[in-house]
């Protein structure tokens, strides 16, 4: 079911300063698609999360879910969480700890007068979904991280939600069981076709489960797009840069060209993926460090720069390398068998399209 | 944290300082002192005036009647009996002596009581004496009784109060004492208990709690003690003058403890209290009928009224009278 | 770590069964032996009369009654303030804490007479006042009765329940609510299946304390059962001591056993109740920030139903305490009654020596005391709730012991037990006295605060390097801080009007405010018996608002 959120804004008096949680802000989630608000701590997305869900209520605006208004301020509208029918997965899981994982899933359904049969079916197959079947009598202390928050999770679907949403719901689990969970989650949702919103502030989450991402900042939704636009094609220096680890250099457009754009930069002149700037604007060109390639030998072609390396260090599945070409340190991604070392000459190229540039 | 431990110790060496000002002042000098032990209200005038007659200091332990024969058998036998002087009700006094706790001093003050009052060193003082009290702004002056059979009139009905005679020692030693001083025949005292009985008193603990619900209007008499009517002035109390009838008490007696630690105070504080300057101070400020001749308490008609000491129940009579009285006023 | 624990978990048995463990063998002496001492020869007389009275049955029924009513009304009472004030934006609510720990400061004698001059069926102000409302025939109320007692009992218990409820309230996580709200469930219905569920061992513990402390409780059995003609344990052990000069604490001991032996088996129902032990374990460490609901369109209501039920049920006795102090002899409020006021009682108090050396002496021992039974409980509180073993069972057994047997013995056994000490007729008596009987206040709430306190947290600091005791204050006390002043308000009000062991343990010199209250009552001296306890509502307030004020500082926390 689409969400459409118009005008939202939620001011906090805090120390005798105003804090924008949400300022205007405008957004409509698709239906059935996996909306991720993505953005650092402290801006905004969880506010503009729980007020979906209604445990927070905003000072102005609207939201609707599917066709229904559940907050307006302008229509005096606020219909109270319990009534908006929506799933929830919570960052600490909130898995009540004086109920059995059966009671913790059930408890949706008995709010809405189920019958007994029924809510018993129901949960066997929503636990079957996410793999916890036979799980029904553990007292629910008795559960490891994952699989709190897989009760969570069926808690959340159990009761067949317009909308699910997710608070940080992988940021308790260790490192190796949260990518696990990540995929799986991911799959999950995608047979599903359920609309979900997802508030995380951890990049590859977002990239990796997202159809869609929204990144935010005080307050304010700075950029939405699919992860790929975001990751490739971001707008903004502080979107390129939070989406992905990036070489930001001060640039200057030097020419348009049909294919690229053209800049004089730190590094020398570059062609770039075609942007929309007049000649002569300050840009930063933005190079993420996986696309930074050394050539062999070869030194002709586009975006061929020389430098030196300066650090090297080995992350297993790659060295990651610091060179420095003119005065510029540049972070790069070199194959982990490389025999290369500190203070070797080297040469690299940049593809157009991989050279982003934005405003700045 | 910092502030937070900063003012952690501070606390704590404020308290240790607080501490050490205890312990040294349990380490004074001995001084010239004698130790009191009672259950009587307001006698630091007295002791006061000991004082300032004899320069020994007196020190007051106040212990409660119900905790009395306890404390003081239990400081006997460890050995740590502090008292020189035990003020206490006569029976007390004699459950004491057969323990050998109080010794056989006869004041020189003794002479001038009336005869029988002193008992191989139990000297009698006072009487407890108790009475008909009534809230004088809310009962009209024909309504006061004159005669203590004139309480069992339904017009008393939830208007009385008095202490629980299923357990309070000398309430039911007055109960007693009505049918051997007041009442001609068993009959007639039984059928005024169940009238009394019938006008539903509410019943409190002890002596103690009585007045407040007189003066307060809660209640407008009850069975207490005269000595209210000047502890509690200006309470709209008074006495019901009972005609050709005695107001009875328990008597207070005192001795010297045969351990005291200051036996020449002791004597020299015995021999004061029975003078008859310090029974004056005590009728006067206290209200206490004392049997000093002469003396009397500052209420109106006191000096005419016959007061007397009620015989002394034994412990065993007192509980089963207690539930004697528990079936006549049922009290659950 | 574990012989730390085992050796830690001896040495408090050792001191606390010290402490609590004496006196009641006395009494167990004591109910044993012929004669009024602790010392005759044995007998098995006091129990044949002590449990062959008839009345003892009606006595028993009586009891149940009153407790568990009293106990009920006061955690429930409790709950609704502790939700309100800690969970919620209702206005005023440092207001509404202080007045829900008032109780807590007022001697309970006092509370007991102001209720009785406010609702007895005669002349009480309520009820006049009712009565002249809705022309009423006859009175509305009587305080006379047995839900006269558990209202004022239940009163009077509401500090221990509040002060033990609040700090679990003030620690829960509240997407344990949020999610059920998103599950469909109201507001109302959260708090049912969810909120309280969660905070079953802190209500659990408010019950059982309560329970316990109603057992002994004699001031509301004496001052208002007593005249309604109602008989509850206390009041039975007090008729049975007091009917006749030689006061048998022996026999009554012997039924306080019976007490005893109810409380040990209440509070190994309360821990195997609780026994899962992770299960409360609510502050995780992340994601811990305690939401305030607003109530928006029941702000009001409620806001109205509280301040009323305060006003009511602990301001009004307060202020017919002030007018008692002023008018010189008690009577019902009248034109007459105000043009008498004046401040003769006051007076009487400030220059009555002992009144001042009392009120001195409990000072010291309310913030002394409290301080040292603090740092006592929060070792015995942690080895309670984070060892468990069976030896750790013991010790919490063992800082009941004194605490749960009735209040007019316990003090005898005291007395029994420390006139063979050299620390008799001493200040020291009392401090050690009221520690040994009143340690339950320190260790429930600082329990109820471990128990929200998950064992990952003291686990990283040790893996810190943080050494056991280092640990302990850096890592674990700061969390206990709400913990650790709740406990000290209930020991330091609790120690500065403590009667029952005070009555007999204190001698010239050290005489303290309860007992001196005592002897007011017993004179029948209202005025200044109201006067003096108007001084120690103040004095306790004070202390109160000082130690939240320092609580503050070390971590801001609001209850």
């Amino acid at each position: 079911m689409e969400i459409q959120i118009k005008g939202l804004r939620k001011h906090y008096a805090s120390e005798g300063r105003i804090i924008k949680a949400l300022d205007d802000v405008d957004l409509i989630i698709p239906a059935n698609q996996i909306f991720t608000l993505l953005g650092p701590s402290g801006c905004g997305k969880t506010t503009l999360l729980r007020s979906i869900v209604g445990l927070e209520s905003p000072d102005a605006g609207e939201i609707r879910i599917g066709d229904e208004i559940v907050y307006s301020s302008g229509k005096k509208i606020a219909v109270p969480t319990e009534k908006r029918g929506l799933g929830m997965v919570f960052q600490t899981y909130a898995i009540w700890p004086h109920m059995n994982v059966f009671d913790n899933v059930a408890y949706p359904l008995q709010n809405r007068k189920v019958s007994k049969d029924e809510i018993r079916r129901r949960v066997e197959e929503t636990l079957s979904l996410v793999q916890l079947e036979g799980f029904e009598k553990r007292p629910a202390t008795n559960l490891s991280g994952g699989q709190q928050q897989r009760v969570a999770l069926a808690r959340a679907l159990v009761g067949k939600p317009k909308v699910i949403l997710f608070d940080e719901p992988l940021s308790n689990l260790d490192a190796k069981l949260r990518e696990e969970t990540r995929k799986e989650l991911k799959d999950f949702l995608y047979e599903l076709k359920i609309t979900a919103v997802y508030v995380t502030h951890d990049r590859v989450e977002a990239l990796a489960l997202s159809d869609i991402i929204a990144i935010m900042r005080s307050g304010r939704i700075i950029e939405t797009g699919s992860p790929k636009k975001i990751y490739f094609d971001a707008e903004s220096e502080f979107v390129a840069d939070f989406i992905g680890r990036a070489n930001l250099i001060k640039a200057v457009i030097q020419e348009q060209r049909p294919e690229a754009t053209v800049v004089d930069s730190a590094i020398g002149r570059l062609a770039c993926r075609k942007a929309d700037f007049p000649v002569g604007a300050a840009v930063t060109l933005c190079l993420r460090p996986e696309f930074i390639s050394l050539t062999r030998g070869d030194h002709q072609g586009t975006n061929v720069i020389q430098g030196n390396i300066v650090t090297m260090l080995f992350v297993g599945d790659a060295f990651e390398g610091e060179i420095r070409a003119g005065e510029q340190l540049l972070l790069a991604r070199i194959e982990p068998e490389t025999k290369l070392a500190k203070d070797n000459e080297v040469w690299f190229q940049v593809k157009p399209e991989h050279c982003l540039l934005v405003a700045g | 944290m910092k502030p937070a431990k900063k003012s952690v110790s501070f606390i704590v060496a404020l308290l240790l300082i607080s501490g050490t000002l205890f312990v040294e002042k349990g380490g004074a000098a001995e001084e010239a002192k004698v130790a009191f032990y009672a259950n009587i209200t307001a006698v630091e005038p007295i002791m006061d005036a000991f004082t300032k007659a004899t320069g020994i200091k007196a020190e007051y332990t106040r212990i409660s009647t119900a905790k009395f024969l306890a404390t003081v058998f239990t400081e006997f036998e460890a050995g740590k009996l502090m008292a020189d002087v035990i003020q206490a009700p006569l029976p007390v006094l004699e459950m004491l002596k057969a323990k050998g706790v109080i010794s056989s001093y006869v004041s020189p003050e003794a002479a001038t009581y009336p005869e029988g009052s002193n008992k191989d060193g139990i000297q009698q003082f006072g009487i407890e004496y108790v009475g008909l009290i009534y809230n004088k702004e809310l009962v009209k002056p024909e309504d006061v009784p004159k005669r203590y059979q004139d309480l069992t009139d339904p017009k008393w009905k939830d208007k009385i109060v008095m202490a629980n005679p299923a357990s309070h020692a000398t309430t039911i030693c007055w109960l007693i004492g009505l049918r051997d001083n007041v009442f001609a025949s068993e009959a007639e005292w039984m059928e005024f208990l169940k009238g009394l009985a019938a006008n539903k008193p509410m019943f409190v603990a002890s002596f103690g709690p009585t007045p407040a619900p007189i003066e307060s209007g809660e209640k407008v008499i009850g069975i207490s003690m005269p000595k209210y009517i000047v502890t509690k002035a200006p309470a709209p109390l008074d006495w019901a003058r009972v005609q050709n009838q005695p107001l009875m008490g328990t008597p207070r007696a005192m001795g010297i403890s045969t351990k005291a630690p200051h036996p020449e105070e002791a004597k020299k504080f015995m021999d004061y209290w029975l003078s008859k300057e310090a029974m004056g101070l005590l009728a006067k400020d206290v209200g206490e009928y004392v049997l000093t001749p002469g003396v009397f308490p500052p209420i109106e008609g006191m000096d005419q009224a016959k007061v007397i000491s009620i015989k002394e129940l034994s412990d065993d009579e007192i509980a089963k009278w207690g539930e004697e009285f528990k079936k006549i006023f049922a009290v659950k | 770590m574990t012989g730390k624990h085992t050796k830690l978990t001896f040495f408090l048995i050792a001191i606390v069964g010290f402490l609590t463990v004496c006196p009641v063998v006395m009494l167990v002496f004591g109910s044993l032996s012929e004669g009024l001492t602790a010392s005759g020869d044995f007998t098995l007389a006091k129990y044949v009369a002590a449990y062959s009275d008839p009345a003892l049955l009606e006595v028993l029924f009586n009891t149940v009654v009153f407790v568990v009513g009293a106990s009920i009304s006061a955690t429930t009472l409790a709950l609704f303030l502790a939700y309100l004030n800690i969970r919620t934006d209702i206005p005023f609510k440092f207001i509404f804490g202080v007045i829900s720990i008032i109780p807590m400061m007022i001697p309970h004698i006092l509370f007991s007479v102001s209720w009785v001059l406010l609702l007895n069926p005669s002349n009480g102000i309520l009820n006049l006042l009712l009565k002249e409302l809705f022309a009423l025939e006859n009175a509305p109320f009587n305080i006379y009765s047995l839900p006269g007692m558990i209202l004022v009992e239940g009163l009077l218990d509401l500090p221990i329940a509040y002060l033990i409820i609040a700090p679990a309230m003030s620690a829960f996580d509240a997407s344990l609510e949020e999610s059920s709200r998103v599950c469909g469930a109201s507001t109302g219905k959260t708090i049912f299946r969810i909120t309280l569920p969660v905070l079953r061992p802190a209500i659990l513990a408010a019950f059982i304390l309560c329970v316990i402390r109603g057992l002994a409780s004699f001031a509301v059995p004496s001052v208002i059962g007593m005249p309604g003609r109602i008989y509850v344990l206390a009041t039975h052990l007090y008729q049975m001591v007091s009917t006749g000069f030689a006061a048998d604490y022996g026999k009554a001991s012997a039924v306080g056993m019976s007490v005893l032996v109810a409380s040990i088996i209440l509070i190994y129902l309360y821990r195997y109740l609780t026994s899962a032990g992770e299960k409360f374990v609510t502050i995780a460490g992340r994601g811990y920030k305690p939401t305030i609901i607003r109530l928006k369109r029941s702000k009001v209501p409620l806001f109205l139903i509280l301040g009323i039920l305060s006003f009511v049920l602990i301001v009004l006795p307060v202020i017919v305490l002030i007018y008692i102090s002023l008018v010189p002899y008690s009577m019902v409020p009248s034109a007459r009654a105000f043009s008498m006021m004046g401040m003769k009682h006051w007076i009487d108090v400030l220059n009555d020596p002992i009144s001042l050396l009392s009120l001195k002496n409990s000072l010291f021992l309310g913030i002394f005391g409290a301080t040292v039974g603090i740092f006592l409980s929060i070792f015995v509180a942690y080895v309670i709730v984070k060892v468990r073993t069976r030896s750790a069972g013991i010790l919490e057994s063992l800082s009941f012991l004194s605490f749960s047997f009735p209040g007019i013995v316990i003090g005898v056994g005291f007395m029994w037990f420390f006139v063979r000490t050299p620390l008799y007729a001493t200040i020291w008596a009392l401090l050690i006295g009221y520690i040994a009987t009143y340690l339950p206040y320190g260790i429930r709430p600082l329990s109820s605060a471990f128990v929200q306190i998950h064992n990952h947290l003291e686990e990283s600091s040790l893996v810190a390097g943080a050494s056991y005791l280092t640990t302990l204050r850096r890592v674990v006390v700061p969390l206990l801080v709400p913990g650790i002043i709740s406990g000290w308000v209930l020991m330091a009000t609790m120690f500065f009007r403590e009667l029952s062991l005070s009555v007999v343990l204190s001698r010239p010199g050290t005489e303290v405010l309860a007992v001196q209250i005592l002897r007011f009552a017993e004179d029948g001296l209202w005025g200044r018996l109201s006067a003096l306890g108007i001084m120690m509502i103040a004095v306790s307030a004070l202390l109160v608002i000082l130690v939240n004020y320092i609580g503050n500082k070390v971590r801001p926390m609001v209850y």
